[in-house]
C-alpha cells in the first residue's frame, strides 16, 4: 500500500505548486481589475508578459540541466539593440526578418560560448555566466550607447494587434514552445537532460555524453534569449541596452516557483510559463493596489525574494516535520 | 600547479605597475615627467581605495566557499552613502553615529543574505541578487527623488584630502594601508580567520573539528555587508554627493579585485594584500580605459572579458573521469 | 556467443599502495566463478579491472583468446561486459524505465521514444523477480521512492538488460532480502544455460556455495586459490583467505581484567544502517569493531560523536548524553579519527600547523599567538615522529602515513579522554602503522578509553582487548582473550557459524 508521499509528489509534478500560484494571481488580479478575461486586457496582459515567458523557458531547459544562465538578459539587450539600430525606425519588412534571422543566430553564438567555457572548460557556470552577462551587456551598450532607434511602427502594430481567432498572438506561441517542449521531454535526449541534472556521475557511467549535453542547454538558452529580444523589442518598439538587465532575475524567480528545482533534474518547462505568467499578474496587482510610488519598487523585489525562499521554506517544514516523528534526517 | 612561482599579489601589483607605464606612454600620459607620474600614481592609488574597500568583504565571502559571492554590496554601498549624507547633515558631531548607522544597516543586510543562504538554501548569487533589488527599494524610499544633506568637513578632510603638504600622501591611502592591516589580522591572526578558510576548504572537515559552520556563514555575510556599509561611507566622504548609481559600479570590479589577488573563487584561498593589489589594478584598467577615451561599452566588455580570463586560468573544476 | 575472459597476472598501484600484484581470474561461458577475498585482498579492484573502471598497470586481459585493453567502462560495455556497482549507477529523479533503458531507448518515428514498448519492455525484465517485492514495482515509480532493495534490484534489471555475454555482480546480494536472492539465483541459473558467463563478488559464504561453479581466491593482492566449489569446503576457503604467516609482529600484552568502571553504555542504537546495537565501555579499554565494511561501523562513531542524528541513548561517565554537533561531543572530552582522510580529516590546501591546530585555536587568545601554538604543534609532531618539511607546508605535501599523524595530534593536542578512530591506518605504510600501535597501548595505559574500527583484521587481532563485530546492523559477536583470533574473526564478519583451526 503506497503512503502518501508529499516528496514524491512534488517531484513528479512540480508545476503544481505553481498551479496553485497561478490561480491565486489570477483571483485576486480579477478581484482588483474585473475587466481581466476582457480581449483588450488579456491580449494586453499576454504582450506584456510573453519575453519573460520566453526567457523562462530557456533558463528552465539550463537550470534542469544542472546549470544556470546569469547572461540571457544581456543577449536579450544585444538582440534589441541590433533590431533597433539596424532596421530603424524606417526600415523595411524585409530588413526585418534579415535582422531577425541575425539575432537568432546571435543568440546561439552568446549561448555557445557560455556552454564552451562551462561544458568544455569546465568553468563554475555561476561565475561564468556573470562575466559573459557584462560582455554581453557591454556589446549592446557599444552597439547603441544611448536609448533611441527602433522598429518600423507596422510591425509593432503588428505584434500589438494580431490576433488570430480573437485570441493573443502571445497564445500561440505559447503553445508552440510547450508543443516543441513536449517533443524534446519525449525523445532520448530529453531523457538524457534529466539524467545529466539529476545526478551527471550516474550519467556519464552510463554512457551519456554529459558534456555535450551540457553545452546543448546552454545554446537553447540563448536561442530562447533572443526570440524574447525579439519579442521585447517588438513590445517597446525602441530600443535601449539595458532593456534586459531586470529580466535576468526575473527569469529564475520564474523558474524557482515553477517547481523547477535549482538543483537539477527535476521540472519542466509549463512550470516556469506558468511562473513567469503569475509574476506578471502579481505586478499588475501591485500596481492596482495603488501602492505609493515610491515603495513600489521595493515591494516588487520583496515579492521576488519571498518567492526565492518558498522551496527553502517549505523544505524547513518537512525537516521539522521530520524531526517531529523521530525519523533519522 | 605548473606556474613558475610568482605569488597572485605580486603577480597583480607588476601587472599594475607595467600598466601603469603604459599609460605614460598614452598621448595624455606622463610622458617622461615624473612630477606627473607620482601625482598620476597618487591619483590612481587613491581612487583604489574604495574599491579596495568594498571589496573587502567580497574578498571574505569568496573564502568562505559554497560559491559564496555578494551581489548586494554594490546597493549597500548607495544606501549607506545615502544614510550618511543625510545623518550628517554637515555636522562634525554627527559623523560618528553615521558611520555606526552604515555599519549597523549594512551588518543588518548581510545578516538578512546570510540568513537566507543558510537556513534557506538559496544560493548565494540568487540570495544576494534579490536582496539588491530589495536594498534598491529601500534607497527609493529613502530618496524620494531627493535628499537633502551634506557630508561634514572632517569627513572630506580625513577622506578626501592629502596627509599634509610635506607628506602628499591621500589620507584616504593611510586609511586604507590601516584597514589592510585589520584585515590582515583579522584573517590571520584570529580564531574567525581560521575558520573562514577552514569552512572554505572543506566543510564537512570543518564541522567534524568543532567549528560551528552555520554561525561562520552568518557572521561572514553579516560583516561583509558592515564592510560594504563602511565602503559607502567613505565613498560619500570623499565625492561629496549621492546619486541612485552611486554603488553599482563598484560591484563587477570588485569581484574581479577579489580574482585577480589570487583568492580562489572556489574558497578556502586567499589574502586582502592580493585583493587590494587587484583593486589598483582594476582601477588602472578602468583608467587607462578612459584616458584612451573608451565608452563605457568598452570598458564592460573588457572587464568581462578579464574576469572570463581569469577564472579560465584559475577555476576549472575537476573532469568526471577520476 | 560464447566468451573466455582471462586476466593473467595483474598488477594495480594506487598511488604507493599495492592494490594487486599477482591477479587472476578465468571465467568462462556457463558457469559462475566466485571472487573471495578479504578486506584489502584486491577483490574489488580485479573486478573494476575487468570492467574497465580502473586500468591495469601491468599484466594483460584476454577476451576470447585476444588481448584487450579497457580504457573506460564503454569499451567494456563495448565487449559484451556488464557490471552491477556495488555504488548504483541510477538517477534518483529518473523512473525505473528510464534509468533502465537510458541511452538504449527503443525509439519510434522522429525520435520519439516509444514509451509504451519501454514500459513493455520494463515490465518483462520486472517480471523476472516477480513475486519478491514488499510493495509492487512499477516501471513508473521514481528511483529515489524505492527501498534499498529494490534499488539494487533495478541497478541489477539495468545490467541484465543490455543483454551481456559476462555480468559482473559486485556485491549485488547487499541489500536483498533471502526471496530476492532465491529468484537471483534462479535466474543466474537461466543465464548459465544461455552460455552466459558470471563472476560473483561476495562476501556471503551460504551464498558463494549455494551458487557458484568455481572459486578463486585473493589475499593481499594475490590470488592465492582457485578450483572447483565442489572439491574445496568453507573452512578450508576461510583458511586460505587469511594469511597464516602475517608479518605482523605487533602484540599488545594481554590486558588484565579491566576493573575500571564503564565510561561508555551504549543502548539500542539505531540509525539508517544500525538496528540496535548495545555496547558497554569500561575507562582505558582498547575496543575494536570489526566486521565487513559497510555495515554501520561508520555511523556508530558518527553518532557517538554528535555528526549524525540517531534513536537510542547513550552514557558517559553514567551521565546521558546526545551530541548534536561535533562541538558538544568536544566539550565531553571526545575525539574523533575519521574514516576518510582527505575529505573528512583534513583542509587539504592549508598549512600542517592550520590542520594541526584547526579544534584548538580558541585556546591561543583574541589575537592569535602564533609563536605558542606553532610550538604546541612542533612539540606534537616531534612526539608523533611526523615526517614534514615544516609546519608551513600545505598538507598535501605528506605522505599517507604522515598525513595521518596531523589528523591523529590534531586531536591529541586536546588531551581527549574518548578517542573514537575509523579506520585509521588506511593507506599508512607499516612503519607508521607500528608507531600507531604503540601510541595506541600508550593511551590506554594512561587511562583513556579507545572505540576503534579496522578493515585490517591482525589490527584488530593484535591491538585489542575484545573485538565487537557488526553484522547486519548489530553487534553479532564478541571475541576477547583466546577466541579473538583472526580466522574467528574472518568467519564472524562472514556470519559464519564455526572458525577456521579449533
Amino acid at each position: 500500500m503506497k503512503r502518501f508521499n508529499l516528496n514524491a509528489l512534488m517531484t513528479r509534478n512540480p508545476a503544481l505548486f505553481a498551479l496553485i500560484l497561478l490561480v491565486l494571481a489570477i483571483v485576486v488580479n480579477y478581484i482588483l481589475q474585473p475587466n481581466l478575461f476582457a480581449r483588450d486586457t488579456l491580449n494586453s496582459n499576454m504582450r506584456v508578459f510573453l519575453p519573460i515567458i520566453l526567457l523562462s523557458v530557456g533558463q528552465a531547459v539550463v537550470i534542469l540541466g544542472g546549470g544556470i544562465d546569469i547572461s540571457v538578459g544581456g543577449i536579450v539587450s544585444i538582440v534589441n539593440t541590433i533590431l533597433a539600430t539596424r532596421v530603424g525606425l524606417e526600415g523595411s519588412p524585409e530588413a526585418m526578418w534579415q535582422y531577425v534571422a541575425v539575432s537568432l543566430l546571435a543568440g546561439v553564438l552568446a549561448g555557445a560560448i557560455n556552454g564552451f567555457f562551462i561544458a568544455y572548460l569546465r568553468l563554475q557556470p555561476i561565475i561564468t555566466t556573470y562575466a559573459t552577462s557584462f560582455l554581453y551587456f557591454g556589446f549592446a551598450l557599444f552597439i547603441l550607447p544611448n536609448p533611441g532607434g527602433g522598429i518600423p511602427a507596422q510591425i509593432a502594430s503588428l505584434y500589438r494587434n494580431t490576433s488570430p481567432l480573437g485570441l493573443p498572438l502571445a497564445f500561440y506561441v505559447i503553445a508552440i514552445v510547450l508543443g516543441a517542449w513536449w517533443y524534446i521531454r519525449s525523445t532520448r535526449y530529453g531523457n538524457y537532460l534529466f539524467a545529466v541534472g539529476g545526478k551527471a556521475q550516474a550519467a556519464y557511467e552510463t554512457a551519456v555524453p554529459v558534456t555535450l549535453v551540457q553545452f546543448s542547454t546552454y545554446v537553447i538558452s540563448g536561442l530562447m534569449a533572443a526570440f524574447s529580444g525579439i519579442a521585447i523589442t517588438m513590445l517597446s518598439g525602441s530600443g535601449n541596452a539595458e532593456i534586459g538587465s531586470a529580466m535576468t532575475l526575473n527569469s529564475i524567480t520564474a523558474v524557482v516557483i515553477g517547481g523547477t528545482a535549482m538543483s537539477g533534474g527535476v521540472g519542466g518547462v509549463a512550470g516556469p510559463i506558468m511562473g513567469a505568467i503569475t509574476l506578471g499578474l502579481i505586478q499588475n496587482i501591485i500596481s492596482f493596489a495603488q501602492i505609493n510610488t515610491w515603495w513600489e519598487t521595493l515591494v516588487k523585489a520583496l515579492i521576488i525574494v519571498i518567492a526565492l525562499a518558498t522551496p527553502g521554506i517549505i523544505n524547513l517544514f518537512k525537516i521539522t516535520s521530520q524531526r517531529a516523528i523521530g525519523r533519522p534526517e | 600547479m605548473k606556474r613558475f612561482y610568482l605569488s597572485p599579489p605580486v603577480a597583480a601589483l607588476l601587472l599594475a605597475v607595467i600598466l601603469f607605464l603604459l599609460s605614460g606612454l598614452l598621448p595624455n600620459g606622463f610622458g617622461s615627467d615624473l612630477n606627473v607620474a607620482r601625482a598620476q600614481a597618487l591619483n590612481i592609488l587613491r581612487l583604489s581605495v574604495f574599491l579596495g574597500v568594498i571589496a573587502a568583504g567580497q574578498t571574505l565571502v569568496i573564502i568562505s566557499g559554497f560559491e559564496g559571492i555578494d551581489l548586494s554590496a554594490g546597493s549597500i554601498v548607495t544606501l549607506t552613502a545615502i544614510l550618511t549624507y543625510v545623518t550628517v547633515s554637515g555636522a562634525d558631531e554627527k559623523v560618528i553615529p553615521a558611520l555606526l548607522i552604515s555599519l549597523a544597516v549594512g551588518g543588518f543586510i548581510g545578516f538578512l543574505n546570510g540568513a537566507g543562504i543558510t537556513f534557506l538554501k538559496i544560493s548565494p548569487f540568487v540570495m544576494t541578487l534579490g536582496m539588491s533589488g530589495v536594498v534598491t527599494g529601500a534607497i527609493i524610499i529613502v530618496n524620494q527623488g531627493n535628499v537633502t544633506g551634506k557630508v561634514a568637513p572632517i569627513m572630506t578632510r580625513l577622506i578626501a584630502r592629502p596627509f599634509s603638504p610635506e607628506f602628499p600622501i591621500p589620507n584616504a591611502l593611510i586609511i586604507w594601508l590601516i584597514f589592510g592591516f585589520l584585515m590582515w589580522l583579522l584573517l590571520e591572526r584570529t580564531t574567525f580567520g581560521k575558520n573562514l578558510f577552514a569552512i572554505g576548504v572543506n566543510r564537512v572537515t570543518a564541522k567534524l573539528s568543532g567549528v560551528n559552520v552555520t554561525g561562520m556563514n552568518l557572521a561572514v555575510y553579516s560583516l561583509a555587508g558592515a564592510l560594504a556599509g563602511f565602503g559607502g561611507f567613505l565613498v560619500v566622504g570623499n565625492t561629496g554627493v549621492v546619486m541612485i548609481q552611486l554603488g553599482q559600479p563598484f560591484l563587477f570590479p570588485s569581484i574581479a579585485a577579489v580574482a585577480v589577488g589570487g583568492t580562489l573563487l572556489s574558497g578556502g584561498k586567499g589574502s586582502y594584500w592580493g585583493t587590494m593589489a587587484g583593486a589598483i589594478v582594476l582601477t588602472l584598467i578602468t583608467s587607462l580605459l578612459t584616458t584612451m577615451q573608451m565608452p563605457d561599452s568598452v570598458r564592460r566588455m573588457v572587464l568581462g572579458a578579464t574576469l572570463l580570463l581569469l577564472i579560465s586560468i584559475y577555476g576549472r573544476q575537476r573532469a568526471l573521469r577520476q | 556467443m560464447t566468451l573466455s575472459l582471462s586476466a593473467q597476472n595483474v598488477v594495480k598501484r594506487y598511488g604507493g599502495v599495492v592494490a594487486l600484484s599477482d591477479g587472476n581470474l578465468e571465467v568462462n561461458s556457463g558457469e559462475v566463478v566466485a571472487l573471495i577475498g578479504a578486506n584489502g585482498s584486491g577483490k574489488s579492484t580485479m573486478s573494476k579491472v575487468i570492467n574497465g573502471v580502473v586500468v591495469l598497470d601491468r599484466g594483460q586481459l584476454l577476451l576470447d583468446g585476444k588481448p584487450v585493453q579497457f580504457n573506460s567502462p564503454h569499451d567494456a560495455k563495448q565487449m559484451g561486459i556488464s557490471t552491477v556497482f556495488q555504488e548504483l549507477s541510477l538517477v534518483p529523479q529518473m523512473t525505473v524505465a528510464d534509468n533502465i533503458w537510458l541511452t538504449r531507448e527503443p525509439l519510434g518515428p522522429g525520435g520519439v521514444v516509444n514509451r509504451k514498448m519501454v514500459t513493455a519492455k520494463t515490465e518483462e525484465l520486472l517480471a523476472l523477480f516477480a513475486g519478491t517485492f514488499k510493495i509492487d514495482l512499477r516501471p513508473d515509480a521514481l528511483v529515489s521512492e524505492l527501498p534499498p532493495d529494490e534499488k539494487q534490484i533495478v541497478e541489477i534489471l539495468k545490467a541484465v538488460s543490455f543483454n551481456p555475454r559476462l555480468l559482473i555482480l559486485d556485491e549485488a546480494t547487499a541489500s536483498l532480502d533471502s526471496r530476492q536472492v532465491q529468484r537471483l539465483f534462479e535466474l543466474v541459473a537461466k543465464w548459465k544455460t544461455q552460455d552466459k558467463a558470471i563472476v560473483f563478488v561476495s562476501h556471503r559464504m551460504e551464498e558463494i556455495f549455494r551458487i557458484a561453479d568455481r572459486y578463486s581466491v585473493l589475499r593481499n593482492g594475490k590470488t592465492v586459490g582457485a578450483g572447483a566449489m565442489k572439491d574445496i569446503t568453507e573452512n578450508d576457503l576461510v583458511r586460505l583467505m587469511v594469511d597464516k604467516e602475517s608479518v605482523f609482529s605487533f602484540s599488545r600484552a594481554a590486558a588484565q581484567q579491566n576493573q575500571k568502571p564503564v565510561c561508555l553504555e551504549i543502548k539500542d542504537l539505531k540509525t539508517a544502517t544500525l538496528r540496535g546495537v548495545e555496547i558497554s565501555v569500561r575507562e582505558g579499554e582498547l575496543v575494536g569493531i570489526g566486521g565487513l565494511q559497510g555495515q554501520g561501523q561508520r555511523d556508530l562513531l558518527l553518532s557517538l560523536f554528535g555528526d549524525i542524528s540517531f534513536a537510542g541513548s547513550i552514557q558517559y561517565n553514567g551521565k546521558p548524553v546526545h551530541f548534536r554537533h561535533p562541538r558538544q561531543a568536544m566539550k565531553h572530552g571526545f575525539a574523533l579519527v575519521p574514516g576518510d582522510r582527505a575529505r573528512e580529516g583534513l583542509l587539504y590546501i592549508r598549512s600542517i600547523l592550520e590542520n594541526m591546530q584547526l579544534p584548538s585555536w580558541a585556546r591561543y587568545g583574541f589575537l592569535l599567538k602564533l609563536g605558542k601554538a606553532r610550538q604546541d604543534a612542533a612539540n606534537m609532531g616531534n612526539s608523533l615522529n611526523l615526517k614534514m618539511a615544516g609546519l608551513d607546508e600545505p598538507v598535501s605535501s605528506l605522505s599517507g602515513g604522515n598525513a595521518q599523524k596531523v589528523v591523529i595530534g590534531k586531536w591529541l593536542m586536546r588531551q581527549p579522554s574518548l578517542l573514537l578512530l575509523d579506520d585509521p591506518t588506511k593507506g599508512v605504510d607499516v612503519g607508521t602503522k607500528a608507531e600507531f600501535y604503540e601510541l595506541l597501548t600508550r593511551l590506554c595505559e594512561e587511562g583513556k578509553t579507545i572505540l576503534f574500527y579496522s578493515s585490517d583484521d591482525d589490527e584488530l587481532v593484535g591491538l585489542c582487548d575484545r573485538v565487537l563485530v557488526l553484522h547486519d546492523g548489530k553487534i553479532q559477536t564478541e571475541l576477547a582473550g583466546a577466541a579473538l583470533t583472526k580466522e574467528n574473526l574472518v568467519a564472524a564478519s562472514l556470519g559464519v557459524e564455526h572458525g577456521g583451526a579449533q
